[in-house]
């Protein structure tokens, strides 16, 4: 069972634009996640310097743009979550995984280092695959 | 209306759409081990994690999303939302629940079968005689020790020999879609060590990861089954998967093609099925 957190905001994007700065102060840059991270070797940036790319981490979480590696590797973002039990600040409530996305939403939407994936036919696509496998009954109860 | 421990809505989210046994078969399980199992998913329950690029837009999704749960919680008591698919699982406990009041709390299915898998051992009276490489991801391990509940469950099932596969990067097979050579690595490793420990079956766990090696479909030998079919064969049920069928030349009924939109079928769900394999 996982509890779920109590609110901290009235609506998750004012809950992201709040979290980002707060993260990015919890921050030392000190590089732990970016070497536990495995996507680095996918995105050839293993001997890359990890206190540069981390402090471009807490440069997005506050909507700045960051250094090309740190682009790279909050784009390259799979949700491994070996950052956070890697963080040295965890017990004062630095959540890893959680600055990294939040950097990645900044880096899209925010200094627009990262192109925007838009994917118009993800909904249209499962409409027609739930369309070919289930019930009447079940489309008008589970949808 | 007072929330009940054993009242349940099964949250599958969006893409688990492809995969309607799988759907379905959760269903049963939950209901066999005791649960009242109410189902939610598809657009209408994003929880906005494929939005990112669109913060207002996704923050405007997980607030209904987050809102239908708490009117289940409180019309139908409904207290627990279980998830299936990783990516919802954390975004409701690490982004949604933040910025939404929600009148529930979260459990991955394979926590709930594990915590009566006491229930569950009796109805397993089929040996399933395979041996099964559990294909594994690391990710969502900060929120449920998802491989060890599914290693756990599979366990019982008399015949079954359980082989752990490589740990991969990601939360499921679809995260690492987006960076070159990822997924196909991950591919590769998963089935070259099922030949290695002479597997005859890949177990998947979640339904991207399914979809992905689905077109691997019976290379060298071995064969793809998510681990609610498994559980299902070992309880004597019918355990088909149409989209493995699909994914390596088979297609929907044609009746069902009409049924679903033919031009939507051809322009958005055929070039998927007809993709290559990703190694």
């Amino acid at each position: 069972m996982t509890k779920l957190k109590t609110p901290r905001a009235e609506t998750t994007e004012a809950f992201l634009a709040k979290a980002g700065p707060e993260l990015a102060a919890l921050c030392t840059a000190c590089g732990a996640c970016f070497a536990a991270c495995p996507m680095v070797d996918h995105i050839g940036l293993r001997a890359a310097d990890g206190k540069a790319a981390t402090q471009g981490l807490r440069r997005l979480a506050l909507g700045q743009a960051a250094p090309a590696e740190t682009i790279a590797w909050v784009g390259a973002c799979a949700k491994s979550g070996l950052c956070v039990a890697a963080c040295p600040e965890k017990d004062a409530g630095l959540d890893a995984m959680l600055l990294v996305r939040i950097a990645k939403q900044q880096a899209l939407n925010t200094t627009h280092q990262l192109p925007a994936k838009q994917d118009p036919t993800l909904f249209p696509r499962v409409k027609i695959f739930a369309r070919l496998q289930l019930s009447d009954e079940e489309l008008r109860e589970w949808m | 209306m007072d929330v009940g421990a054993d009242r349940v809505t099964f949250w599958f989210g969006c893409n688990m759409l492809r995969h309607a046994e799988m759907i379905r078969l959760s269903i049963m399980l939950l209901e066999r081990v005791g649960y009242d199992v109410s189902a939610a998913g598809g657009p209408a329950y994003c929880c906005g994690t494929a939005h990112d690029h669109q913060l207002h837009g996704a923050s405007n999704m997980a607030q209904r999303t987050v809102a239908r749960f708490n009117a289940a919680a409180d019309k139908e008591g409904r207290g627990t939302v279980v998830t299936w698919c990783p990516s919802c699982h954390l975004h409701m406990s690490d982004i949604m629940s933040p910025g939404n009041a929600a009148a529930f709390e979260i459990a991955h299915i394979t926590e709930l079968l594990a915590d009566r898998a006491e229930r569950l051992a009796p109805l397993l009276h089929v040996a399933v005689k395979r041996r099964v490489l559990l294909h594994r991801h690391v990710g969502l391990a900060t929120h449920v020790a998802v491989n060890d509940r599914v290693a756990g469950l599979l366990s019982r099932i008399a015949g079954l020999q359980l082989v752990p596969g490589p740990a991969h990067p990601g939360h499921m097979c679809s995260a690492l879609a987006a960076v070159p050579g990822a997924l196909a690595k991950a591919a590769r490793e998963t089935w070259g060590t099922a030949v290695a420990e002479g597997c005859d079956t890949v177990s998947t766990i979640f339904h991207s990861c399914h979809r992905e090696l689905a077109a691997l479909e019976g290379k060298e030998g071995v064969h793809v089954r998510n681990w609610v079919h498994l559980v299902a064969e070992a309880m004597g049920l019918e355990a088909s998967d149409a989209y493995l069928g699909w994914r390596t030349g088979g297609a929907p009924d044609i009746a069902a093609i009409e049924k679903a939109d033919e031009a939507k079928y051809h322009a958005l769900v055929e070039p998927e099925l007809r993709k290559p394999p990703p190694a």
